[in-house]
C-alpha cells in the first residue's frame, strides 16, 4: 500500500457499551443516502436495503436474558475482499480517503463482492424502487439515487467527506477534527459512534481507536477493517 | 492391412470365439464403407412424428421459459428470483456450473481418450463433442442471465474505450470469461475438424439444401494426403492443447469460490475437486445421451454397443471413487480445522432443514455408483446404466447446490444467516436451458453424421485377431 | 510440352495393395510423385502408399498464434493497468500470480485458432498436384489421380491393366 503522508484516514469508532440499539442510525442513514424502502415483506426475506444494521444477539440463558447490539455498515477494509474481484472495477480502493468505494454507473451486478463480503455489508437492488411524493421531496441531491441491478453499501457518507474538504480548502484552513459528521453519527442519541481522521493522533476517533476495549470485527482475516468497536466486560452500558 | 483384416476374421468366423469377438466390439465387425454412410445417412435424415412434436415442445420451452422469464426479469429486476443477502448467488449460478461440468465430457472422452489411443472411444466422440459445445452454449448463459444489468454485459470484455479504462484482470470472473471464450471457440472447433471429411461424405450422399450446406462447410474436401496429414496434425495439437483448456476451465470456475473468503468457499483443493466433479458428470451424461442416440436413432445399435456402456460405466466408478477422495478431503481438513463458523456449516449442511440435498448428493454420487457399477452385468443393461448416471448427474447438481446458496446462506455472523428458496423465475429459466441444450442436439443429430464414420473405418481396419497359442488374441495396428 | 490429361483410377479400399502398385508403377512410366495424388475415405499413412511426405505448416501456424495470443496477454496484463491506474484490494497494479491465468488462457487462444485458421487457409491456397474427384471415394474406394502426357496414355493403361482399376470417366468434374 503505499500510504501517502497527506492522505486523510477516515475512521469510525462504535462503542457498544454505549449503543442501546435504538435504530436511528438505521433511519438516519436512510435519509441521507436516498436508501428505498423496501416494504415489509421484502425486508423480512432478506432484502432490506440498509447500509448499517443493528445486529442483534442474545446473551444468557432465558429469563436471564439481555439483548447486545452490534451496529455493522462497511467496514472500508485496507484490504477489501470485494474489490479485486469485481470484473469492472465498479468497487474501488479511493487513495485520497482511504476507503472502499462503490461507483454505482460501473457496476454491471454480478454482486460478486457482495459475495465476497466477509461482513455482509453491501446490499442489492433487486429492483427499481419507487421514491414517491412526498417521499421524494427529501431525498438527498447529493446523493445519486440508485437504479435496478447496482450494488450499494455504506460510504462513510462521502458527500460529506468531500463537502467538507472542499470547504476547507476554499478557505485555505486545515480540516477541523469533529468537521465531517456522519448521518448515524449525527443521529445517535448515546454518542455512541465517533467519526474522524485515524490519522491524526490527536483526534477523537484516534483517541477513542486506542482504548483498551477496541477490537476490529473479523480481524483475523486481514481485512484491515476502518472501523473500530469498543466492547468492556458488560460491567456497565448495555 | 485391410485386406488381411478381412481374410482372417473371415477364416475365424466359424468359430464360436470369433463370432463372439464380433458381437462384442465394433472395432471386430467391420461393414463396408458404403453400407456404414448409408447408415449414418439414414440416421440423420429419419425424422419421425414424434422428433417433431419433441423439437416443438423444447423449442416452445427454450422461447418462454427460457427467453421469457429472462426477458421478465430484465425489464422488473433481479427480484422475481429468489435471492436476497446473503445468499446473492444461487440456483442460476448452481446450474451454470452444472452446464460447464458437463462440458468437460466432450473433450475428456474425445481428447483424453484420443490421446491414450482408447479405441473405445471411436464411434461416440462426436456425440461428446456435441455435448460439449452445447454445454458450453447453455451454461455460458448464465453469466449473463445472472447479471443485475445485463445490457452493460460488454464492460466485461477487453476492449479500447474513450475512458482506457479496461477490465480488472485480476477477477476471476474476467478470468472466466476468457477461459469459456477460449474453450467454447476451441472445442466447437475441435467438433468441426474431425467433421470435415463426415461432411464430405454427407456432401456427396446428399442433394438439395442439405447438399448446398454440407458443400459449403465441407470446404472442398477431397480426400488428399495432404488434407489427410494437415487435418490429422491439427487434430493432434487439439487433442494435447484443448486437455490443459478443459482443465483450466473449471478450475477457473472454481477459483471464483475458493480466491473469496467466504466460509466453506476458501480452500484450496477446490480447482481439482471441481474437475473431478465435472469429468463424473460429464462421463455420466455422454453415458445417458449415449442411451437416447441408442435408442431412439436409427442404426446405432450397430454402432454404440454394450462395450460401450462397459467401458464408461467404469469411468463413471473411477470419478465417482475420486470424487468421494477430495469431497472427504476437503470435509474432514474443514471439521479438524476446528474455525467456528466452518463447524456451524458442516453442521448445517449435514442436519439443518436442507440436509436432504447433501444426503441426495452423496447417495447418487458416491453409494448408488459403487453400489452398482462393480457389477459387469449392470453396466451392460443400458436401461440400468441411464437411470444411474441420471441419479449421478442429480447428485452432482446437489452439490454445486450445497457449495452455492446452501454454503452462502451462512455466514460468520449468525445475524446474516439466511435461508434462500427458489422461486418460479430461477426454476423455469434453468429448465429452460435445458430445453436449449436438448433443442440443439435434436437439431444437430438431423443436420450433421453424429458417427464419425472415417474414424470407425480406421479403426476397423487396424483390428485383427491373431493366434496366440490356442487361443485367438485382439491386436491393433498402429495405422497413425 | 506436350498436352497433359487428368486421369483417375479407383480401387475398393480392400485393395490397398493395388493402389500402392499404381503408384509405384506410374513413377515406373515416367510420371513425376507430384504429378500423383490419391484421395481416399480413410487416412492413409506416406508409409503405407510409398509417398513421399506431404507439407504442411500448420504446427508452425499454430506456433505463431501462440506467440500472438502471449503478447496479446502480456499488453492486457502489464499495459492496461498502466493507462488507468486503479488500486484494488490492496494488490500491486502489476501483479503477477492473476497474470499467468490470463497468460494461459490466451496464449491457448492463439495457438488453437490459428492452427484451425491454418486449415483453412492452407485448404484455400492452389496446391500442386492433379485435380480431381469422385463421389466414390468417400464410400470406401482409394483413388489415384495423376495427369499424364497424352501420348502416354495408353501405354499406362496398359501397364496398369491387370491390376483392374476403375476408370474414372471426367475425373475433373466439380464436387
Amino acid at each position: 500500500m503505499s500510504e501517502k503522508v497527506e492522505a486523510k484516514k477516515w475512521g469510525m469508532v462504535v462503542d457498544l457499551d454505549l449503543c442501546t440499539g435504538c435504530q436511528a442510525c438505521v433511519t438516519a442513514c436512510a435519509m441521507e443516502n436516498n436508501i428505498p424502502y423496501t416494504g415489509e415483506d421484502e425486508t423480512a426475506y432478506g432484502r432490506g436495503l440498509h447500509w448499517i444494521r443493528i445486529q442483534r444477539y442474545w446473551k444468557g440463558e432465558y429469563p436471564e436474558v439481555s439483548p447486545t447490539h452490534q451496529p455493522v455498515m462497511c467496514q472500508q477494509c485496507g484490504h477489501a475482499p470485494c474489490e479485486p474481484v469485481c470484473p469492472v472495477y465498479a468497487s474501488v480502493h479511493s487513495e485520497e480517503e482511504q476507503i472502499n468505494v462503490q461507483v454505482y454507473n460501473r457496476c454491471v451486478g454480478t454482486r460478486y463482492c457482495a459475495n465476497n463480503c466477509p461482513y455482509i455489508s453491501r446490499t442489492f437492488n433487486w429492483f427499481d424502487y419507487p421514491h414517491p411524493v412526498p417521499e421524494s421531496y427529501s431525498l438527498n441531491p447529493d446523493v445519486t439515487v440508485r437504479r435496478r441491478g447496482v450494488m450499494e453499501k455504506c460510504t462513510f457518507c462521502v458527500q460529506r467527506i468531500r463537502h467538507a474538504v472542499d470547504t476547507a480548502q476554499a478557505e485555505g484552513r486545515e480540516i477541523e477534527d469533529g468537521e465531517v459528521m456522519t448521518a448515524c453519527q449525527q443521529a445517535c442519541p448515546t454518542g455512541a459512534i465517533i467519526f474522524g481522521d485515524l490519522s491524526k493522533k490527536e483526534s477523537a476517533v484516534s483517541q477513542a481507536a486506542r482504548s483498551q476495549r477496541s477490537f476490529r470485527l473479523l480481524e483475523e482475516l486481514g481485512t484491515e477493517p476502518k472501523v473500530v468497536y469498543l466492547k468492556g466486560g458488560g460491567n456497565y452500558g448495555g | 492391412m485391410a485386406a488381411e483384416t478381412k481374410t482372417l476374421s473371415a477364416t475365424h468366423s466359424a468359430s464360436q470365439e470369433g463370432e463372439d469377438l464380433r458381437q462384442e466390439h465394433l472395432m471386430h465387425d467391420p461393414k463396408p464403407r458404403e453400407e456404414m454412410n448409408g447408415m449414418v445417412m439414414e440416421a440423420m435424415q429419419t425424422t419421425s412424428k414424434k422428433y417433431w412434436i419433441a423439437l416443438a415442445i423444447f423449442g416452445l420451452g427454450v422461447l418462454i421459459l427460457l427467453f421469457g422469464f429472462w426477458g421478465n426479469q430484465i425489464i422488473t429486476g433481479m427480484g422475481v428470483t429468489g435471492k436476497r443477502r446473503p445468499v446473492f448467488w444461487a440456483l442460476y449460478i448452481t446450474t451454470f456450473v452444472f452446464w460447464i461440468g458437463i462440458s468437460h465430457a466432450g473433450t475428456f472422452v474425445s481428447a483424453i481418450l484420443r490421446v491414450f489411443k482408447a479405441e473405445f472411444r471411436r464411434p461416440f466422440t462426436r456425440a461428446a463433442e456435441l455435448m460439449t459445445t452445447f454445454g458450453l452454449a447453455a451454461g455460458a448463459l448464465f453469466p449473463l442471465i445472472h447479471l443485475g444489468r445485463v445490457w452493460t454485459f460488454y464492460w466485461m470484455i477487453p476492449y479500447p474505450n474513450a475512458r482506457w479504462l479496461w477490465p480488472n484482470f485480476r477477477s476471476p470472473l474476467v478470468w472466466d470469461f476468457l477461459a469459456i471464450t477460449t474453450y467454447l471457440l476451441s472445442s466447437t472447433i475441435y467438433l468441426y475438424l474431425p467433421l470435415i471429411p463426415d461432411l464430405a461424405m454427407a456432401r456427396d450422399r446428399s442433394t438439395g439444401w442439405r447438399h448446398s450446406i454440407y458443400k459449403l462447410l465441407a470446404l472442398n474436401w477431397r480426400g488428399t494426403e495432404a488434407e489427410w496429414h494437415r487435418l490429422r496434425k491439427a487434430i493432434n495439437i487439439f487433442a494435447f492443447a484443448i486437455i490443459p483448456v478443459m482443465f483450466s476451465v473449471h478450475t477457473i470456475v472454481s477459483w471464483d469460490f475458493a480466491v473469496s473468503q467466504t466460509v466453506g468457499w476458501h480452500s484450496t483443493i477446490f480447482g481439482p475437486y471441481f474437475i473431478i466433479g465435472a469429468i463424473l458428470s460429464g462421463v455420466s451424461a455422454v453415458v445417458m445421451i449415449l442411451f437416447i442416440i441408442q435408442s431412439t436413432m436409427k442404426n446405432m445399435k450397430y454402432f454404440i454397443r454394450l462395450e460401450v456402456f462397459d467401458s464408461l460405466g467404469k469411468l463413471v466408478l473411477i470419478f465417482s471413487m475420486a470424487w468421494a477422495y477430495f469431497f472427504f478431503n476437503e470435509y474432514l481438513l474443514h471439521w479438524y480445522g476446528g474455525y467456528q463458523a466452518v463447524r456451524d456449516l458442516l453442521t448445517f449442511h449435514a442436519q439443518g432443514p436442507t440436509a436432504w440435498v447433501w444426503y441426495t448428493m452423496l447417495i447418487c454420487n458416491v453409494a448408488i455408483p459403487w453400489l452398482t457399477l462393480w457389477n459387469r452385468k449392470i453396466r451392460r443393461t443400458p436401461l440400468a446404466m441411464f437411470i444411474i448416471t441420471t441419479l449421478v448427474n442429480v447428485g452432482m447438481f446437489a452439490e454445486r447446490y450445497t457449495i452455492i446458496p446452501l454454503t452462502l446462506g451462512e455466514q460468520r455472523f449468525p445475524f446474516d444467516w439466511g435461508a434462500y428458496s427458489p422461486r418460479l423465475t430461477d426454476i423455469s429459466i434453468v429448465i429452460g436451458t435445458f430445453c436449449l441444450f436438448i433443442f440443439l442436439y435434436l437439431l444437430a443429430s438431423r443436420l450433421i453424421p453424429l458417427i464419425p464414420v472415417w474414424e470407425v473405418q480406421e479403426g476397423q481396419m487396424a483390428h485383427s485377431t491373431r493366434k496366440l497359442g490356442k487361443g485367438k488374441v485382439t491386436s491393433v495396428a498402429e495405422l497413425e | 510440352m506436350s498436352a497433359k490429361s487428368v486421369q483417375m483410377v479407383l480401387y475398393p479400399d480392400t485393395h490397398l495393395d493395388q493402389a500402392a502398385e499404381t503408384i509405384h508403377r506410374l513413377r515406373q512410366h515416367g510420371i513425376d510423385d507430384r504429378d500423383i495424388s490419391v484421395i481416399s475415405g480413410v487416412p492413409y499413412s506416406d508409409k503405407i502408399l510409398g509417398r513421399p511426405m506431404s507439407w504442411t505448416r500448420i504446427g508452425l501456424i499454430g506456433l505463431a498464434g501462440a506467440v500472438v495470443g502471449f503478447a496479446i496477454a502480456t499488453s492486457l496484463n502489464f499495459g492496461t493497468p498502466y493507462l488507468y491506474p486503479i488500486r484494488v484490494g490492496g494488490q500491486p497494479f502489476f501483479p503477477i500470480p492473476t497474470s499467468i491465468v490470463v497468460t494461459f488462457e490466451l496464449t491457448m487462444l492463439g495457438l488453437l485458432i490459428s492452427t484451425f485458421l491454418g486449415v483453412f487457409i492452407e485448404t484455400i491456397t492452389p496446391s500442386y498436384g492433379p485435380k480431381g474427384y469422385s463421389p466414390k471415394v468417400s464410400d470406401g474406394h482409394i483413388g489415384v489421380l495423376f495427369s499424364c502426357p497424352t501420348e502416354k496414355m495408353d501405354e499406362v493403361k496398359k501397364g496398369l491393366e491387370d491390376l483392374k482399376p476403375e476408370w474414372v470417366k471426367n475425373p475433373e468434374a466439380k464436387l
